[in-house]
């Protein structure tokens, strides 16, 4: 039973080696302007979407687009708005109530509109989920065309864990009406920088 | 019942055909619309085709270079040789970490084991989070799509049953409310649950790690507040290396439902700090399909129910009429390979258009499949004697140009000159709906002798 | 160049007249067309219901029939189609391939062998096309909707160059009819509903004929429309390309 018997049944049963593909870039490579694509995608997947302006400082526009908020994680160094102080030994059940996480993204992948977070970003790792609203600061630096460029970039990454993040958690499964908000967080900003 | 007969009383109403075949089309132009703006995409679909052809072709490397890579990650593998053996193992780990509630993300894998009814059966409360799998469940329903499981529930329907399970108010179907009355009844659930079940989408060999897509969030929400995560896959869920998620999930949310990318694609590779993570590896059947040439490269399969949004069938028939865990035209061609017999009306369950092959983001030749299945399905399962019968002697007459040219004027004779009521008998299923082809009085081979003499 | 005219059972019997129209159309294009007056089937309705080994004996007969021809041309894509794909239950000899190799589709046939379009005719009537599955997704006379490829299509190049001829656009451009074979009797209910989808949306985009390359799926829908009292006529493509109304 298990192990050596579906190894030595896969073993019997396999066609002979079929070589692995190789993945050809240049099938895929475009001449598109990355920035405008990721900020279109963002919103095609529900995102919303706030470019800093000059004179703008992040605390205080994140400010403005959340201002009822009061149970407030920020894991964005330099950042005022925190009023909940979590660490790796947060037990994630007391995140319940959170209204906003702030977390920092490592990079977007235009195709999507999707960000790349992972564990480095935030302590708790059910914090970008529970919270009721996410707040990813992005640098506009660090935007790719697709996935297969995000892939290279994660290529040497400390692995515990990580994901793609495209708008908010959603659904349709109730006669196939979008509706924004299903058991993750209710909204998704990308503020841009 | 077969599936024609369960597809007729879909029928009865169809008004409701109709809004299922247009909802379920609906997300086939989303896909086709998602699918222009990849540049490329053929060739991305050839791309995921090859690599599912290499992982299968060695597979047994694979499974094990992930397990040494999981382990060495501190994830607990296991293997199961069948559903029992499945369940099992979850129940012993379930046990071990005393654990009353459980909450599950979405895992065909997991239906195909029924694993909520052998778990419920030792005590052990199982909530299905995704809220298309929570409607079916609390209706003590099946999936009907593997994308969207309760895709054949009205919103009324889902209002209904809200109101008597989850004490909601009567809203109309409002599915605004209704959703968020979901979150609100599944958040409690995550919060007291002891453990997590997920699928898993993707595993990647060379890194050990494991990839998890929804867009609702509630794989996440589940896995990250317990103490112990259980992860299930059928061992095709390898590939063998992350660059290769690159190419799936390019095309899995795109063929699926339109969207460009799921809104969570977790990449799971090491258990939280204090947390247990387990992958149980199942065969189930699959090494065995794994054996038929012809049908091996079903298990090239990402579950994104591409197939079933374009098959007319599908969409016509609705998920239940095929009686099976996976619905539509994949599910006709892996079902067979699990129980002939029971699933011998599947293959049959289609025009073979070819749509299917057409869509699939892993190019299984779906239809071809069908094709083949139908061969088998005459040869090893009692076929109806009328039905035999007729098609055997028919064989005999078209290879016979005598018998071939008696029994066309015979056809002819009878159309022209039988009295309408007994054409339309009955027994003559084509004219319950639709007329017979008016017949001429010469048919193309006497037009022929008489017009083209020299030739022939 | 020698062709054999290859009338698929059900036309022979039930509809000479497009049988007629295949064979003038090919005369009118000064090609020299024979007509095997043995042949039979290609099998396809065995195949299609799991008996493809009861019908080893008509792919044979086909091919004795059509052997010593250039090119086998027939008015039925599913029909060429299960010569193409499915004689592969026979032993490959250098006849089956041959037949194989050389089986055409009317419509391909004259736009690819040929290298004609334009082909004189007239039919002042909107028309809807049919694109019938084993010919669009099997023979690959046209790009399907589900492929990113580029748009083509072999019967509309034809129809286009038809003086009068509007060709008018479907809301769904290549859903399959419901016809299937021996599923329009074992599925009679999805069938008949499939069948009944496709008209109404000739329906509605305006249809006054419905054509296409294969006479199956029209014998089906002409069926329904028969029964319905539906203001659609239905006509084979050979038809619509042999007229000069």
């Amino acid at each position: 039973m298990g192990r050596e018997s579906i190894l030595k049944s896969i073993k019997s049963n396999k066609p002979e080696l079929v070589e692995l593909p190789e993945i050809d870039l240049n099938l895929f490579a475009e001449e598109i302007d990355i920035l405008e694509a990721f900020k279109s995608n963002v919103k095609l997947v529900g995102g919303k979407l706030k470019e800093l302006g000059d004179n703008e400082d992040i605390d205080s526009v994140i400010r403005e687009l959340y201002p009822k908020a009061e149970r407030i994680v920020s894991q964005l160094p330099g950042s005022n708005l925190r009023t909940v102080l979590i660490t790796k030994e947060t037990e994630p059940h007391s995140l319940e109530k959170i209204d906003l996480a702030i977390i920092k993204g490592e990079f977007g992948v235009a195709e999507n509109g999707s960000v790349w977070v992972s564990e480095n970003q935030f302590s708790v790792r059910v914090l970008p989920f529970i919270t009721n609203d996410l707040v990813i600061v992005l640098s506009k630096k660090d935007l790719c065309l697709h996935m297969h460029e995000a892939y290279k970039k994660i290529a040497n990454r400390d692995r515990n864990f990580g994901l793609f993040i495209s708008g908010p958690s959603k659904t349709a499964d109730i006669e196939q009406c979008l509706v924004i908000g299903a058991q993750g967080a209710m909204s998704l900003t990308i503020v841009l920088i | 019942m077969s599936h024609s007969e369960k597809a007729e009383i879909f029928n009865k109403n169809e008004a409701k055909v109709n809004w299922h075949d247009k909802a379920l089309w609906f997300v086939r132009e989303k896909r086709d619309t998602a699918a222009h703006k990849v540049k490329g995409w053929e060739e991305l679909r050839n791309l995921a085709s090859g690599i599912k052809a290499n992982v299968l072709s060695n597979l047994d490397e694979y499974l094990i270079e992930f397990e040494e890579n999981a382990q060495k990650n501190g994830i607990k593998v296991h293997w199961a040789s069948d559903a029992e053996e499945h369940n099992t193992i979850i129940h012993k780990i379930l046990e071990d970490n005393k654990v009353e509630k459980v909450v599950k993300s979405k895992s065909m894998l997991t239906e195909e084991c029924h694993l909520n009814p052998f778990l419920e059966d030792r005590g052990i409360e199982v909530i299905d989070t995704d809220l298309g799998e929570r409607i079916v469940q609390l209706a003590k329903e099946t999936p009907s799509h593997i994308v969207l499981p309760a895709i054949h529930k009205t919103k009324e329907e889902v209002d209904t049953l809200f109101q008597e399970h989850l004490g909601t108010k009567p809203s109309n179907g409002n599915p605004e409310y209704l959703t968020n009355e979901a979150r609100k009844h599944l958040r409690d659930k995550f919060l007291k649950a002891d453990a997590a079940i997920t699928g898993v989408n993707f595993a990647i060999a060379e890194t050990g790690g494991i990839v998890v897509c929804t867009n609702e969030g509630n794989a996440d929400m589940g896995a990250h507040l317990v103490k112990t995560h259980i992860a299930c896959m059928g061992i095709e869920k390898i590939i063998p290396n992350e660059e290769h998620l690159g190419v799936f999930l390019r095309l899995l949310a795109r063929s699926a439902t339109g969207q460009p990318i799921t809104t969570y694609s977790s990449h799971f590779n090491k258990p939280a700090e204090g947390k247990e993570m387990h992958i149980v590896i199942v065969d189930n059947g699959r090494t065995e399909q794994l054996s038929r040439k012809e049908f091996r490269s079903s298990l090239h399969c990402i579950r994104c129910g591409a197939c079933m949004n374009t098959c007319p069938i599908y969409r016509r028939s609705g998920g239940h009429s095929y009686d099976a865990t996976i619905p539509g035209p994949i599910g006709s061609i892996l079902s067979p390979g699990k129980d002939l017999t029971k699933h011998s009306s599947l293959p049959f369950a289609s025009t073979l258009c070819g749509s299917c092959s057409n869509v699939c983001p892993v190019k299984i030749n779906i239809h071809e499949q069908l094709y083949a299945w139908r061969q088998i399905v005459t040869k090893e399962v009692k076929q109806p004697v009328v039905k035999k019968t007729i098609l055997k002697i028919t064989g005999v007459a078209l290879s016979n140009r005598l018998l071939f040219n008696i029994a066309g004027k015979s056809a002819r004779f009878m159309l022209k000159y039988a009295p309408r009521f007994m054409v339309y008998s009955k027994l003559n299923v084509w004219g319950k709906a639709r007329e017979l082809p008016e017949i001429k009085n010469q048919n193309f081979d006497d037009w022929y002798k008489v017009k083209r003499k020299n030739n022939g | 160049m020698k062709v054999g005219l290859f009338i698929p059972c059900y036309i022979n019997q039930l509809y000479p007249q497009v049988a007629i129209a295949t064979l003038e159309l090919l005369e009118k294009l000064n090609v020299d067309v024979y007509y095997p007056s043995t042949q039979t089937c290609c099998g396809q309705p065995l195949g299609n219901s799991g008996y493809e080994d009861d019908s080893k004996g008509a792919c044979q007969l086909f091919v004795e029939n059509f052997k010593e021809y250039d090119y086998i041309v027939g008015p039925s894509g599913s029909c060429i189609y299960h010569v193409k794909k499915h004689f592969d239950i026979l032993e490959q000899t250098e006849d089956v391939i041959k037949v194989r190799n050389n089986a055409y589709e009317l419509c391909e046939f004259i736009v690819k062998i040929l290298g004609k379009t334009d082909l004189g005719a007239k039919f002042p009537y909107k028309v809807g096309l049919h694109k019938s599955c084993h010919g669009l997704r099997g023979l690959n006379l046209g790009s399907c909707s589900e492929k990113m490829d580029e748009h083509f299509s072999t019967e509309e190049e034809l129809l286009n160059a038809v003086e009068g001829l509007e060709l008018m656009s479907l809301n769904r451009k290549d859903e399959c009819c419901g016809f299937g074979g021996t599923f329009s009797v074992f599925e009679e209910a999805i069938s008949v509903k499939m069948g009944k989808d496709r008209i109404q949306d000739h329906l509605d985009s305006g249809v006054e004929v419905i054509t296409g390359a294969d006479h199956s799926c029209l014998m089906h829908m002409e069926g329904l429309i028969n029964r319905d009292n539906k203001p659609l006529k239905v006509m084979h493509i050979a038809e619509i390309l042999n007229s000069s109304i």
